[in-house]
């Protein structure tokens, strides 16, 4: 077999136990700039990842070739990397779980449908946005997106484990004028099955994120009661969960040190990880070849699990619940596969008329530049609009919202029906805060 | 890594059903780098990109493709599933190729694959254990990395030119987490240079480095929360310049420019800056972080003036944006590897020299803030609107730097704020970052001198500012 010699020199070379995962992506794309296709993209690339214990020290490469120098190159590697390593980090190579669930991700479908369909489905997008509403003055871009990726682990132990998936993307962006004011508005669909996919939806929903800032402006610097859109809950709960991820908290540098079974949000926030859900970011193994679980990770706002790997999960005398995430390096960091942050009963109109007077935010931005996910501080450029009254008054103009991400999740009061999934893998709907300072004229 | 031979049979199979420009992006890099965390070595790692990136272009349309078999079966194949999105006849053939000449201003003395991983470890030990010799209980993680890249690459184009570009480069960062009753703050440095490491041995020292990460992280840890509202703001100089990257300098980038998505697009000539205002980019300084010869279209590398006395005077321009722009590329067709399709970027960007010190701009401001660090920021090039966050500020009363403030963020709309620059300091100083956009994350710096700017608004948590 293609890798044997790799398992066969290291063995020789005194790697005592060594693996290899094989990433394979295929990717497709176009998009389109006033009537014409203006870029084509196509690919297939790989990646080899591989990892040896020497000496009880792991090391690794990765390499997008593997070809008949590569044994002799990743034997070395392995054991150059691995010679250096000075912490005790217990390390490990898998043996397997005990069971894995069989899990589909990948649509036969896809491939079959002409790119011919899907390139009239993108014109008839671009053309949709130009005729919705006279204000659109440009579509920024309009654009398709399909990939395709399967993954293999293979190692020392006779573990052999392989998924792949498939999806999908529709995007695009229109710029709305009004007087001298110009906005911007963008948003996407993805899936795996293209039947679902409707033009007409995307077209007006891109229109409106456009043209529903336009006539904004800001408002007094103070403090609101505020609804959370979906998209703004997504940015600050994916910053506030990795506080749960075991490393941080071993190393004492995470919000949720000492936390676990205590309360870390409001009784109203439910949070789960579902890899095994039915969803186009399901995965049965994490990168270290461990099977996935459905856990909570907060319940009723009392954290109850840590985010382990094998590493982790070792220095905390549990099991690693499979959340291993294997980048490139010898060290294996967490990932979360599919945070669900459990919907309430009333709709976001009921939200607005709940707050009766005050704000909500659309969007946040600049997360990496304003949000600490450490001190849990954040400030950020933010869109949104006035309630008054219990609806929704005129837009918000270059204003910032800031606060921590503990006091905020402690001061969410009511939690919407209306759940958006997103593309980083989650699942969130809008929310009440209680008070959030903005900061605006 | 490719013959002439086979480059010219691949430029000739895209060139088959008549686009009218054919490029073949070739590259074989490495990449080492070696963490310590909390003073005992924790990772080392290795990584190899190789592929081939190939571009087609008929008029304003770009076809791209790219593959990790650089065989000739492999990339024949992509050339031909290329080329199926055009059917017309083959306008330009190829039957030579010769090779651009170009300057090599980046220099590497000592290759570092010639240096032992052990030397790179001894290096990053030097800083973890200035961080230990703080013996503060207060610091509770520290982390130093070393990272050094060899990249190599050859492109073949259908105008018959070819050239190969060699370079290396490295970067030095330490992060530290500091803890009290009170919450959690983090510190960042992080200089690179495409230089060997003398740089780090002589201008950027461990030692140095990581005692700004722990001394940012700990006057953090003191600082009270930034108060928020519109008022005076001077910037640092040398990493403040991310306000210039974000606020104008994606705005003046062709990707952007040429489809007049940008909030300066068809303003050339214009002032669009206070009249104190020279920017410019400059990608031909001697080893700097983002400097490069000759860019991936085959155009030498310029400094280019953005701005002249407040006056628009000129855009990053590749060559096929340029098309719609009837403009040529000027050394500014950027990608991260062989995985994106180039763009027009940034490379050095900076704000020239101006007249006053910076103590005279500290002096002159009576109540406002003084930004030194920051985390980044983003923009959104269409509407100019940008944002970016602090990591070091003070405020500033009757011309003195006072207390240390935390988690502010300034907002506004690159237009404005490039007329609301009243002072310009002359102490102007580059930084290394890294910048993400269409084509990848790449090396740029940043820089600017000290320079204030009447009013901007602030977002923080301290109220009003008083």
């Amino acid at each position: 077999m293609k890798y044997d010699k790799f398992f066969a020199l290291a063995k020789e070379r005194g790697i005592s136990e060594a693996e290899i995962s094989i990433y394979n992506n295929y990717s497709l794309s176009f998009s389109l700039f006033h009537g014409e296709v203006d870029s084509y993209s196509s690919s297939n690339s790989s990646t080899f990842m591989a990892r040896g214990l020497y000496n009880g020290k792991m090391g690794s490469i990765v390499s997008d070739v593997y070809n008949k120098d590569s044994a002799e190159q990743f034997v070395n590697a392995i054991i150059a990397n691995a010679s250096v390593i000075e912490n005790d980090d217990p390390v490990f190579i898998f043996k397997g779980s005990v069971k894995y669930k069989k899990i589909s991700t990948f649509n036969k479908e896809l491939a079959n449908i002409s790119a011919d369909l899907k390139l009239k489905k993108l014109f008839e997008l671009e053309k949709k946005i130009k005729e919705i509403d006279s204000r659109v003055i440009e579509v920024e871009t309009v654009g398709y997106e399909e990939s395709s990726s399967s993954s293999l682990i293979m190692n020392s132990h006779g573990l052999k484990l392989s998924q792949k998936n498939n999806n999908f993307v529709y995007y695009g962006g229109a710029v709305a004028k009004e007087k001298e004011q110009v906005k911007t508005g963008f948003d996407i669909f993805f899936d795996n099955d293209f039947n679902k996919f409707d033009v007409d939806k995307l077209a007006n929903s891109i229109v409106k994120e456009a043209t529903s800032k336009l006539g904004g402006s800001q408002c007094d610097s103070s403090t609101y009661k505020a609804v959370l859109s979906p998209d703004v809950v997504k940015s600050l709960l994916s910053a506030y969960i990795s506080s749960a991820i075991a490393e941080d908290v071993q190393k004492n540098s995470s919000l949720f040190v000492g936390k676990l079974n205590q309360k870390v949000a409001s009784r109203r926030v439910t949070v789960e990880d579902k890899p095994l859900a039915k969803t186009l970011f399901a995965r049965s193994f994490d990168d270290e070849g461990v099977a996935t679980i459905n856990m909570p990770v907060i319940k009723n706002g009392v954290l109850l699990n840590y985010f382990y790997n094998l590493t982790t999960a070792a220095k905390d005398n549990v099991q690693s619940n499979g959340h291993g995430a294997v980048s490139g390096g010898s060290k294996v960091y967490t990932s979360t596969w599919y945070l669900e942050m459990k919907p309430g009963k009333k709709s976001q109109d009921e939200l607005f008329k709940e707050i009766n007077n005050g704000v909500y935010i659309t969007e946040v931005q600049g997360l990496h530049a304003g949000l600490n996910p450490r001190s849990g501080n954040f400030s950020l450029q933010s869109t949104g609009f006035l309630v008054e009254n219990g609806k929704l008054s005129h837009g918000l103009d270059i204003i910032t919202v800031s606060g921590n991400l503990v006091d905020l999740f402690n001061d969410i009061s009511e939690v919407g029906s209306d759940s958006k999934e997103f593309i980083s893998g989650m699942k969130c709907p809008s929310v009440i805060v209680k008070k959030l300072k903005v900061s605006g004229k | 890594m490719l013959s002439k031979k086979l480059a010219i049979e691949v430029l000739n199979e895209m060139l088959a059903t008549g686009s009218d420009y054919a490029e073949i992006f070739v590259e074989y890099s490495t990449s080492n780098a070696v963490t310590i965390e909390n003073g005992k070595v924790s990772s080392s790692s290795t990584g190899i990109t190789s592929g081939a990136g190939l571009r087609l272009l008929k008029e304003n349309r770009c076809v791209y493709g790219y593959t990790s078999d650089l065989s000739k079966k492999g990339l024949l194949s992509l050339a031909s599933s290329l080329n199926k999105s055009f059917n017309g006849k083959q306008l330009i053939a190829v039957d030579k190729l010769e090779a651009i000449k170009c300057k090599n201003r980046n220099v590497i003395s000592k290759s570092y694959d010639d240096i032992p991983l052990q030397e790179k470890i001894d290096l990053v030990r030097e800083g973890t254990k200035e961080i230990e010799s703080f013996n503060n209980p207060h610091i509770v993680r520290y982390i130093g990395n070393f990272a050094n890249n060899h990249r190599k690459v050859e492109v073949y184009n259908s105008k018959g030119k070819w050239f190969n570009r060699d370079t290396e480069f490295a970067r030095l960062a330490y992060s530290v987490v500091v803890a009290d009753e009170n919450g959690m703050e983090t510190g960042f440095e992080g200089p690179g240079c495409q230089m060997d490491m003398s740089f780090f041995k002589d201008k950027r020292k461990p030692r140095e480095v990581a005692h700004k990460a722990a001394e940012t992280a700990l006057i953090n840890l003191n600082a009270k929360e930034c108060p928020s509202g519109k008022m005076p703001v001077v910037i640092g100089n040398g990493w403040g310049g991310v306000l210039f990257h974000e606020a104008c300098g994606h705005p003046l980038e062709a990707s952007a420019v040429s489809r007049g998505l940008s909030c300066f697009a068809g303003k050339e000539g214009e002032m669009i800056a206070s009249p104190i205002v020279t920017a410019v980019d400059d990608s031909t300084i001697p080893n700097e972080w983002g400097s490069i010869d000759i860019d991936d279209e085959g155009n030498l590398g310029e400094k280019r003036v953005l701005i002249k006395d407040g006056k628009l005077v000129n855009f990053m321009i590749d060559d096929f944006n340029g098309r719609r722009m009837n403009r040529k590329g000027n050394g500014s067709c950027r990608r991260q590897n062989y995985k994106y399709c180039p763009t027009s970027r940034m490379s050095n960007t900076y704000i020239d020299n101006g007249k006053s010190t910076p103590e005279e701009i500290i002096a002159a401001t009576k109540l406002g803030l003084y930004a030194v660090g920051f985390n980044g920021g983003s923009v959104d090039p269409t509407t100019g609107e940008f944002n970016f966050g602090c990591s070091e500020a003070y405020i500033i009363r009757d011309g003195k730097i006072c207390e240390p403030v935390k988690g502010a963020t300034l907002i506004g709309k690159g237009e404005e704020i490039l007329k609301k620059i009243d002072m310009v300091g002359n102490d102007l100083k580059l930084a290394q970052g890294m910048c993400g956009a269409a084509s990848g994350s790449i090396r740029t710096n940043v820089g600017q001198p000290t320079l204030r700017i009447s009013e901007i608004t602030v977002g923080g948590r301290g109220g009003e500012l008083k």
